[in-house]
């Protein structure tokens, strides 16, 4: 009997085997949905089933997506977006973190910004815009206020969140052995709420790519959101298109990359 | 002079949101003697956790004193480390990682802490497994790791909260055989709560039976059953005389119980 338990092989093992067809069939199942879609896509206008001019095609996507990429002064819109995006983005991690952590930890702080922090959350920030255009120009300086705004709530409260739910057992525990309120900090609860973080972090992402594109939508002079609003106001049904997919590719990228760390902290929790 | 000594100790608990007071432990008194391994037996509710939280310094004293090696407690020292029910490994950490846990804590100076870890890994069984997270163990694993923490840090005494009381029988059985063969290489002292009467006799050189409303200890009973000790005196006969004598005492709880409910 002792043996048995010795040599029991961890669950990780026995899983691997079957989830070796799960993905395989789901992306193939993915592949042919998409196909399916370019194709009817592409030959919907033909058949007279929708006006090509409001839809374009697949094939007339890709050609503008060329020539946007070579003759469109691409780089430089981007970078503006991109440094909006970053300051915007960064700025929020530098402040959020080190409140999430305080709010977390400390009980009072909680009762007292908990409300006014919720209530924050839940309105959608971007109708300050309008304001902070008011307040900081039609520059870079209202959109990265508005990502920053964005991207600044979702990481408060889910690194609270992490900090103030932590495990009343790992507590107990790490006091028994005579841990430090500062051990309990760095061992227990930074550890325990790195994947509430790493969450928090995955949501404002979406959050700071609607800030730039919306506040460029809004009122500016350059930046991605600027050439959206510009190729649809001339009709450029293509190049549109083209700007959008640029944007959902660049927050699905960053979406995945911070899941993909976010997955592999929150390992241990699965079971 | 004994290695614990608890005397006339009371614990009061203030009931959330009332000003209720209740005792969740009263009058009790009890010495434990340098090696000897005590167990803790009651029904639940019969404060036998408060009162080994309240050894281990997780607990604060309401009334009375506890002592170890004639001094007062206050708060967890490293004279003792607590094995806790379960859960109370480390998710993100390793076999090792959470091992070395206690070690850490202490600021552990006695040598390499990753040898010193791997050491007691191995004491337990684990040896193949240090790299492993808790996930991915059985409750046995993870309780023998729960053990080899508490070991690690080498202390006076060992206080264990129903450490296999999450566990199946057979695995139970077998995680109970294996706590003694490490408990015999050096005899620390040791306080085993639990509420399983055939572990409470199997592990015991001393039983404390505790009674509840208010939790109070009904009678302390000496096991003379002789060790090494395996399964096989499960079967003997004093040990039937010993469990016979258990289960009346946890019976009237139950049945003190059934009157207060039919009250209720």
């Amino acid at each position: 009997m002792r043996s048995a338990e010795m040599t029991a092989e961890p669950a990780e093992a026995r899983q691997l085997s079957l989830s070796f067809l799960h993905p395989s069939r789901s992306a193939v199942i993915g592949t042919l949905a998409v196909i399916a879609f370019l194709v009817l896509w592409q030959i919907a206008p033909a058949m007279g089933w929708v006006n090509g001019r409001f839809t374009s095609r697949p094939t007339e996507v890709f050609f503008a997506a060329i020539d946007v990429f070579k003759n469109d002064n691409f780089l430089f819109h981007a970078r503006i977006s991109l440094t909006e995006f970053f300051a915007g983005f960064i700025l929020a991690i530098v402040v959020s973190i080190p409140l999430g952590v305080l709010l977390g930890t400390s009980k009072i702080a909680r009762y007292l910004i908990d409300p006014p922090l919720m209530a924050l959350y839940i309105a959608p920030t971007l109708v300050l815009l309008p304001i902070m255009v008011i307040w900081l120009g039609i520059d870079m300086a209202p959109k990265i206020a508005v990502v920053f705004l964005g991207a600044v709530f979702p990481i408060v409260l889910n690194t609270m969140a992490g900090m103030s739910e932590a495990d009343p057992r790992f507590l107990r525990m790490a006091r028994s052995f005579g841990a430090s309120k500062f051990d309990i900090f760095t061992r227990v609860l930074v550890p325990g709420s790195l994947p509430a973080l790493l969450t928090g972090l995955r949501l404002a992402v979406g959050r700071a790519v609607l800030g730039v594109i919306v506040g460029e939508l809004f009122v500016s002079q350059a930046g991605i959101g600027y050439q959206l609003n510009l190729y649809g106001s001339a009709m450029r049904i293509d190049r549109l298109l083209v700007y959008a997919l640029i944007v959902s590719a660049f927050g699905y990228t960053l979406t995945v990359l911070v899941r993909s760390v976010e997955n592999k902290v929150r390992d241990w929790r699965s079971k | 002079m004994a290695q614990i000594e608890i005397r006339d100790l009371g614990i009061d608990y203030r009931k959330p949101k009332s000003n209720e007071v209740f005792s969740a432990v009263d009058n009790v008194a009890l010495s434990v003697e340098k090696g000897e391994f005590v167990t803790i037996v009651g029904s639940s509710g019969c404060g036998k956790s408060t009162l080994l939280m309240a050894v281990a310094g997780l607990v604060s004293l309401t009334r009375g004193s506890i002592q170890i090696d004639g001094k007062q407690i206050n708060g967890p020292g490293p004279d003792r480390a607590v094995v806790f029910q379960e859960a109370s490994l480390l998710p993100w950490r390793s076999v090792r990682g959470n091992v070395k846990f206690g070690l850490e804590m202490q600021r552990w100076n006695g040598g390499d802490l990753n040898e010193r870890a791997m050491q007691m890994i191995r004491l337990v069984g684990l040896g193949r497994f240090s790299d492993y997270h808790p996930h991915q163990l059985s409750g046995g694993m993870r309780q023998r790791v729960n053990i080899a923490r508490a070991l690690a840090v080498d202390p006076q005494v060992l206080l264990m909260d129903e450490p296999f009381g999450a566990l199946d029988a057979q695995t139970r059985e077998i995680m109970g055989t294996e706590l003694l063969r490490i408990w015999e290489r050096d005899k620390k002292t040791a306080l085993f709560v639990t509420h399983d009467i055939d572990e409470a006799i199997f592990l015991a050189d001393k039983i404390v039976v505790m009674g509840r409303n208010p939790g109070h200890i009904k009678e302390v009973i000496k096991v003379n059953l002789p060790r090494p000790r395996n399964e096989a005196i499960l079967d003997s006969e004093d040990f039937h005389e010993l469990r016979k004598r258990l289960r009346a005492h946890l019976a009237e709880d139950m049945s003190s119980m059934q009157l207060v409910q039919e009250v209720a």
